[in-house]
């Protein structure tokens, strides 16, 4: 059986797609079946930041409505080829998905894949639910500050009460902690919450931490996932998260105020 | 007149009420005794309200005195639901009359006990704390969740996040931090408490008296119990 993961965070604008994205091409890089499916029906994004919005032609509303199968909306990364791409549809809205339908296609993809990645859409209405119902795992995506914070917390509470796994009174979703958009050096000077203080409030298991980096804008524009830059703090930030999710202890990185060296600092760095 | 020698307030006690059933004072006697007997010291000196709403006609009401202090009594007063002219003769003739809380008027005499003339009968603050069972809630509280122990305390082994509000009619005990509101006693029951590891709550309130976090300045970040002292809330640490 693939493991469901949702990567949710209930606030909008702190890393959700580009965290489904990183995640998903880093789990199909290390060898695994790895399908990521875009559940922000009317905000297509994932395409995007994947570099696939020219090959879309089905999308996950024509497979729940029948009117494509799975293989014709499946889109093949071109740079891994144990990845596929599910889209959402761009010209309709979160209603077109039904709790029945995206059971049956996602009991599907299963059969097919190791791993089934859901981006959620923002928020806690009828989307944002529909991403996580069917969850095993799930990854909150926090930007360390109070309202980003708060939000998680919320979606936390949702986990626990509204996913399948709370209604059946399965054992309950597996979630994860992805801290997003960290700046030690303003954790520093007091302005940002800091790992220990978000840890404190959603006492939920830390997978990863993010730090701010000029590489997640260039690379969200270029369409390839940030992984794939494997010189920059953030791509190697989500590496870490992959070895974890897989199992791996591995250390956190990129916690502290780097120092600069005598040289970096004579010129100028 | 802040140096004044004496001060008049306003407070609820818990009394005993006698409810007469008959205006003979023989039967009244007589089964007196007998529930006396049961436990004399229980009854030794306790402050007794006298209920006569249930009488079908009008009773001497000194020798009702009279005789309730010969069982070592202390009376207090007539109470009951009677006509207004009843109520300005018991005055009249001396006696105080006291006026029950709307809450308890309207409790009925058990049905068990129907062939008892007498009974006593507490008005106690309603509901009474040693009678509450618990709610355990295993695990955090996230923001935007409620939880009501209706006639219970609460434990909450976990915390309770900013956002989130905990309900109970009893105590409410947290094993971890407080950051969202806590209701206690919220029927209306001032011996409630909370307790909590660590205070950073953004509403405590018990019995409708209510503090917001900037109340909880002495104590913010530290394990405490919140209580009622004269009805203003009181924060004291627990260690």
């Amino acid at each position: 059986m693939a493991r469901i993961i949702v990567v949710t965070s209930g606030k909008g604008g702190v890393g959700k797609t580009t965290s489904s994205a990183a995640i998903g091409l880093g789990l199909a890089l290390k060898g695994h079946k790895v399908v990521l499916i875009d559940f922000d029906i009317g905000l297509r994004n994932l395409d995007l930041i994947m570099g696939c919005e020219r090959r879309v032609v089905y999308d996950f509303v024509n497979v729940i409505n029948g009117e494509a199968t799975l293989n014709q909306a499946l889109i093949k990364d071109k740079r891994v080829k144990s990845l596929s791409i599910l889209p959402a549809s761009q010209t309709r809205d979160k209603d077109a998905l039904n709790k029945e339908n995206v059971g049956k296609v996602l009991e599907e993809l299963g059969e097919m894949y190791d791993f089934i990645v859901c981006d959620s859409p923002a928020g806690i209405e009828a989307g944002a639910m529909m991403a996580l119902y069917y969850a095993d795992e799930a990854i909150v995506t926090t930007n360390p500050e109070v309202s980003s914070v708060r939000d998680s917390d919320r979606i936390l509470g949702m986990l626990a009460s509204r996913s399948r796994r709370a209604e059946l009174g399965l054992e309950p979703i597996k979630e994860h902690l992805l801290l997003t958009r960290y700046s030690p050096k303003r954790v520093a000077e007091g302005e940002m919450l800091s790992v220990e203080d978000v840890e404190d409030i959603l006492s939920i298991p830390l997978l990863g931490v993010i730090p701010e980096s000029q590489a997640v804008l260039k690379a969200s524009n270029a369409g390839e996932p940030v992984i794939l830059d494997t010189e920059s703090d953030a791509g190697k930030a989500y590496q870490d998260v992959i070895e974890r999710l897989l199992g791996e202890t591995v250390e956190f990185r990129f916690l502290t105020v780097e120092k600069k060296s005598i040289l970096s600092r004579l010129f100028g760095g | 007149m802040a140096d004044a020698s004496i001060e008049f307030k306003g407070s609820s006690f818990t009394l005993s009420v006698l409810h007469l059933r008959t205006s003979k004072l023989a039967d009244i006697r007589a089964d007196l005794v007998t529930k006396i007997a049961q436990a004399p010291d229980f009854f030794y000196l306790v402050p007794l309200v006298v209920n006569i709403e249930q009488l079908a006609c009008s009773v001497d009401y000194q020798a009702v005195k009279t005789l309730i202090e010969e069982f070592n009594f202390t009376f207090v007063g007539f109470t009951g639901s009677v006509e207004k002219e009843q109520r300005k003769l018991i005055r009249e003739l001396g006696f105080s009359f006291v006026n029950t809380a709307k809450v308890n008027t309207s409790q009925k005499v058990d049905a068990t006990e129907e062939n008892v003339a007498t009974e006593t009968k507490k008005i106690a603050d309603t509901p009474q704390s040693h009678l509450y069972t618990d709610k355990v809630h295993r695990g955090q509280i996230r923001s935007g969740q409620q939880i009501y122990a209706k006639d219970q305390n609460l434990v909450v082994i976990g915390s309770v996040s900013a956002g989130a509000e905990v309900i109970a009619d009893g105590n409410i005990h947290i094993y971890g931090s407080l950051r969202g509101r806590a209701i206690a006693g919220a029927k209306g029951h001032h011996k409630a408490q909370i307790y909590c590891q660590n205070l950073e709550a953004e509403l405590v309130s018990i019995n409708g008296n209510y503090w917001l976090s900037e109340s909880m300045e002495q104590h913010w970040g530290v394990p405490v119990y919140i209580h009622l002292t004269d009805s203003e809330l009181t924060s004291s640490k627990l260690i």
